[in-house]
């Protein structure tokens, strides 16, 4: 019954473009756990350039590499949104957008004027193409669901993040002279971290929660008009950056809330599932929900008083536990099914089952890792600044981890296609 | 037409896709799968089309019916009016 036409299934792109994604994402974790090894409590300290370059790490080089990934699935899968040759325009996108990471790098390290043009020109081209084009499309759909409309919102978020930043490197550099550095720094902040990261896993999560976990769904005012709120704040944001910074704090606050009451309404939805056992997955969410409501009420505690170190750190800490922790329950549950699922829709039944592919002990301990690297690191926060080095350590662990897990399962993947035997479907006849 | 039925309303993703393929895989011409969802599965309808199985799927209140067979002459909108009874051990 099946044939042996090769998988195209519509539109969905070939397994190597999302785990070349992930892939990439995670040995950028790699990095970034061995920067903050190296440079401990420094790399905590807003004003030092090994912060900047651990931020900048962990968002683009981890999670646009991961959220890229996801969208190259789950646009086709969610929003019928395809693309010619996704294989190309993953490479075309992949290549330049580490190339620049690695010249922005350069560039915070050694304040050269010349590397941070070097890299938005790198980052320009892996970036621009792929968003816009994928923002188009969106764009152009005519029915969209709570997750698509979210994620239309989130690349046009990326798209200004993009532009700020590229507005901050040309003003740290002297090339231009308008704009408050602060109030731009701050915009840059926010569109990140609430308007992409945050707004494309609440778009994510509109889908995922209810269809993985079996929960009653979003209230439909709440999944119709979240994306809006946030990104109708954000770019209230911009306008009070140019005109009125004193107002960020509050229009940014105002985001916060609304993150935060979506932590709590996935907690809650995550708390009536239907099943009483809960896999690795269940608890990275958790995890991460957790972590977005506390996050999201130090940040605000902080835009109204000034907040003491520890619990400014804690606040970065957490969100950052909020971004990986959803990011490590994506990856284990689609890893695992791309590869099962891609093998058996070509035909090759003698294919490992899903949990063959991880097996759930393999990603509980990954959880294990993750919940001792958080705890080290509250620690360091508040007792011991010594023990970043070992936050740094357990981070570059933890996706050393997941690394293995995904290129296993790519090298399992290649290798039943090239030594297993391809069924007909109804006869079970080997070809 | 031999019916083997599934009702993956309460199954956790990926469970719905991993029972219907195992069941696709022993289907002759003479039987079809009749799946209960809460959600159109795409990637399972994906996979019929690719395999160029007959396939209907069809929304009724808040479920969704689908019904699979590798024979492509037998017309499956009747067997939809029928709902199913019976559920086989899958």
């Amino acid at each position: 019954m099946f044939q042996n036409s090769g998988l195209s299934l519509d539109q969905a792109p070939p397994i190597s473009v999302v785990l070349r994604f992930f892939l990439g994402g995670s040995l950028w974790g790699v990095v970034a756990g061995l920067w903050l090894m190296l440079h401990g409590e420094e790399a905590l300290d807003p004003a030092a350039p090994a912060a900047l370059i651990l931020t900048h790490l962990l968002t683009l080089g981890v999670m646009l590499s991961f959220m890229l990934g996801a969208l190259f699935q789950m646009l086709p899968v969610l929003a019928g949104v395809s693309f010619r040759q996704p294989t190309l325009m993953a490479i075309r996108t992949q290549w330049p957008l580490y190339f620049g990471i690695v010249a922005l790098i350069e560039a915070f390290s050694t304040a050269q004027k010349a590397l941070y043009l070097l890299a938005l020109l790198f980052l320009g081209a892996g970036l621009l193409p792929v968003a816009s084009r994928m923002l188009a499309r969106l764009y152009h759909l005519r029915n969209h669901s709570p997750s698509s409309r979210g994620m239309g919102f989130a690349l046009y978020n990326l798209l200004l993040l993009f532009f700020v930043g590229a507005w901050l490197a040309l003003l740290v550099g002297g090339w231009v002279s308008r704009g408050d550095l602060l109030a731009l720094r701050q915009l840059h902040l926010g569109l990140g971290l609430f308007g992409w990261i945050g707004l494309l896993i609440v778009s994510v999560s509109f889908q995922v929660i209810e269809m993985f976990y079996v929960t009653p769904p979003y209230p439909k005012f709440w999944a119709r008009r979240l994306p809006l709120g946030i990104t109708g704040l954000l770019t209230l944001e911009l306008v009070a950056a140019l005109n009125f910074p004193s107002l960020l704090p509050w229009i940014e606050s105002l985001v916060l809330l609304l993150l935060l009451i979506h932590g709590l309404l996935t907690l809650r939805r995550l708390s009536q599932r239907q099943r009483p056992l809960a896999d690795a997955t269940v608890w990275f969410w958790r995890t991460g929900m957790v972590s977005l409501v506390l996050a999201a009420l130090l940040i605000v505690t902080g835009h109204l008083m000034p907040l003491p170190r520890p619990f400014q750190d804690l606040s970065y800490v957490l969100y950052a536990s909020f971004a990986l922790s959803v990011v490590f329950a994506m990856a284990y549950k689609i890893v695992p099914f791309l590869t099962w699922f891609h093998l058996n829709a070509q035909g090759y039944f003698t294919a490992p089952m899903m949990h063959e592919v991880i097996h759930p002990r393999y990603a509980m301990r990954h959880l294990a890792i993750h919940l001792t690297t958080l705890f080290t690191a509250i620690v360091a926060a508040f007792i011991t600044p010594e023990l970043w080095r070992v936050t740094g350590v357990l981070l570059a662990l933890e996706f050393s981890w997941i690394a293995l897990a995904i290129y296993k399962a790519w090298h399992l993947y290649l290798h039943v296609q090239a030594t297993e035997e391809r069924f007909d479907f109804g006869g079970m006849e080997a070809k | 037409m031999k019916r083997h039925f599934l009702d993956a309303r309460k199954l956790e993703h990926p469970e719905p896709l991993e029972r219907s393929i195992a069941i696709l895989r022993e289907l002759d011409e003479g039987a079809y799968l009749y799946m209960l969802h809460r959600k159109e599965p795409h990637p399972l309808l994906a996979l019929a089309r690719e395999h160029r199985l007959n396939y209907l799927s069809r929304q009724r209140g808040e479920e969704w019916h689908i019904l699979i067979t590798p024979n492509r002459e037998i017309d499956l909108e009747p067997l939809l009016s029928s709902p199913p009874e019976k559920h086989t051990d899958r």
